[in-house]
Order: structure tokens, then C-alpha cells, then sequence
């Protein structure tokens, strides 16, 4: 449901209750009693599950990602002109949702992974509001990264499953299918934002 | 008419709780920032869930009484 339309319900919701609270008499006639229930149970309880459900989608946004300070060199590891960086390869190629990029992979592709991701962002809002925000490139993940959430894509495409590296040695594909070998792991995949080193990279002007 | 008076009385104090709560979600849906989720759960959430609930426990917890409804409508009219 549109932000807009939300805001509007809320509006009506919020009007018809003034007139109960301004007029509670009204409620001895059965049409006054169906409208209690529906301004204070329906159209409440909707307005809540909808805009609940509007700001869920907001926060997987890569605008709102980005809207903390703290994350903002992390946006710019997006634009990084060196396909070495994976965020970067991923986000210029459309490889996942530039509107959704960091979601994508910081999701947890399992059940209720949306509210385990989102459960997860309250700690950055604990960390940044009553303690102290560490150093962009001395943020950690949570837990280590599930290939689970590379192989939501990869899995079962050319590129990945007949890789001349995948396949140099016949145990390595397994070991990333049962995530025994990281994706990320050194050698491999391993320079993803490298925060740290933005300062002497060179950087795609989207607009060219 | 005292019976009648405090669901009236608690009717009011639930609209006020969801208007309250409502108004807070409005706030949080064009306050772009990652605490509006926080404020709309913690704040407009909670106030209209308390409001919603005390609209139940008010229509349950009150003995009712045809005769004083039938009373009232018909001064009304």
C-alpha cells in the first residue's frame, strides 16, 4: 500500500475517533456501535499492519542504508571503478536491485530472514545511539556470511557451477554448496568493500 | 446511566490513545530515518494496541444494560 494512502487512512481513522471521543453518546444507536468497532478496532489495527508494512519496505532500501554516517563509506564502496570489489561488481552490473543492494545481501535468506535482518539493524541503532559508533572499516558482520545468501542467485548458474576455479578441485564446489568454504574467504571472493582502502581508488561517475 | 457513562468515558479514552498512536505512525511514515521504524513500533504501536485493548476490556468488563440503552435512545429522540 502507497505511503500516500496510508497517510490518508490514518487521517480518516484519526477523524472518525475525535468523533467518538467528542460524541461517545452516539454509540447507543447499533450504527454508532459498528463505527466504535471499526475506528477502534478495524481501522487501527489495519493503519498499523500497513504502515508497519510500508517502513519494512523503506528499510530495504539503499537509501536508507546509506542515510546513517556511519555507512556512507560503505556506499561509496558501491561506485568503486575496480571489479575486483565485489559490493561494487555486484552493484554496477545490476547484479542485485541497485534500489535494494545492500538488502540483498545482507538478507538472511531463510524463514523470517527479513525480520531477522531488520531485528538485526536495531543493534546498529543501539550501538549508534547509546554507545559508540566504531570506525567504518572496524564494523564486523554480525556472523560470518552465509553462502547461503550467494547461492539464493548463484546456485545452478553456468558461471558458478562450470568455474574453471570452482572446479580446479573437485571438493571446493561442495564445500561452498554445504558453506563449509566461504564464498568471501581469502583467495577467493575477498575484497568485498575493503572500506579501508577506498582512499586510493578510483570510482564509476554513474552519469557517464 | 452510571454504567453507561463509564463506557462512554472509556470509549473516550480509547479514541484518544489510537488518535495519539495514529498520529505518531503519520509522523514516523514522512520522517524518513531509521529510528521512525523504532518510534512507530515502540510509541504508535504501543498506544494503539493499549487503545484497541481498552476498547475490548471496555465492552466486556461493563454488565450490560438494555434498559438504560433504551433509555438514552429515546431521549435522544
Amino acid at each position: 500500500m502507497p505511503t500516500p494512502a496510508i497517510l490518508a487512512l490514518i487521517l480518516v481513522s484519526a477523524v472518525l475517533a475525535a468523533v467518538l471521543v467528542v460524541r461517545p453518546g452516539i454509540t447507543v444507536h447499533p450504527s454508532g456501535k459498528i463505527l466504535a468497532f471499526g475506528v477502534l478496532f478495524f481501522l487501527p489495527l489495519f493503519c498499523l499492519m500497513a504502515g508497519m508494512d510500508s517502513e519494512m519496505e523503506r528499510s530495504k532500501s539503499t537509501a536508507f542504508c546509506l542515510s546513517c554516517h556511519v555507512m556512507e563509506p560503505y556506499g561509496k564502496s558501491l561506485h568503486v571503478d575496480d571489479p575486483a570489489y565485489l559490493a561494487g561488481a555486484h552493484f554496477q552490473n545490476h547484479r542485485v536491485p541497485a534500489d535494494e543492494a545492500c538488502y540483498t545481501c545482507h538478507t538472511n535468506y531463510a524463514m523470517f530472514g527479513t525480520f531477522k535482518a531488520k531485528f538485526g539493524g536495531l543493534r546498529h541503532l543501539y550501538v549508534h545511539y547509546l554507545r559508540t559508533d566504531p570506525r567504518p572499516e572496524d564494523i564486523k558482520l554480525h556472523e560470518p556470511f552465509n553462502n547461503r545468501e550467494c547461492l539464493h542467485c548463484h546456485l545452478g548458474a553456468r558461471s558458478f557451477e562450470q568455474g574453471a576455479v570452482h572446479n580446479a578441485d573437485p571438493a571446493t564446489l561442495p564445500a561452498i554448496k554445504a558453506n563449509t568454504l566461504s564464498c568471501i574467504s581469502s583467495g577467493c571472493h575477498d575484497v568485498v568493500h575493503n572500506v579501508g582502502t577506498l582512499g586510493k581508488m578510483k570510482f564509476w561517475n554513474e552519469g557517464n | 446511566m452510571a454504567q453507561l457513562g463509564s463506557i462512554h468515558r472509556r470509549l473516550q479514552i480509547s479514541g484518544v490513545l489510537v488518535i495519539v498512536g495514529l498520529l505518531a505512525e503519520a509522523v514516523c511514515l514522512l520522517w524518513s530515518r531509521p529510528l521512525a521504524f523504532v518510534v512507530l513500533v515502540a510509541f504508535g504501536g504501543l498506544l494503539i494496541s493499549v487503545g484497541v485493548l481498552f476498547f475490548l476490556y471496555s465492552l466486556v468488563s461493563i454488565p450490560h444494560s438494555g434498559k438504560e440503552h433504551e433509555a438514552v435512545a429515546g431521549k435522544e429522540r
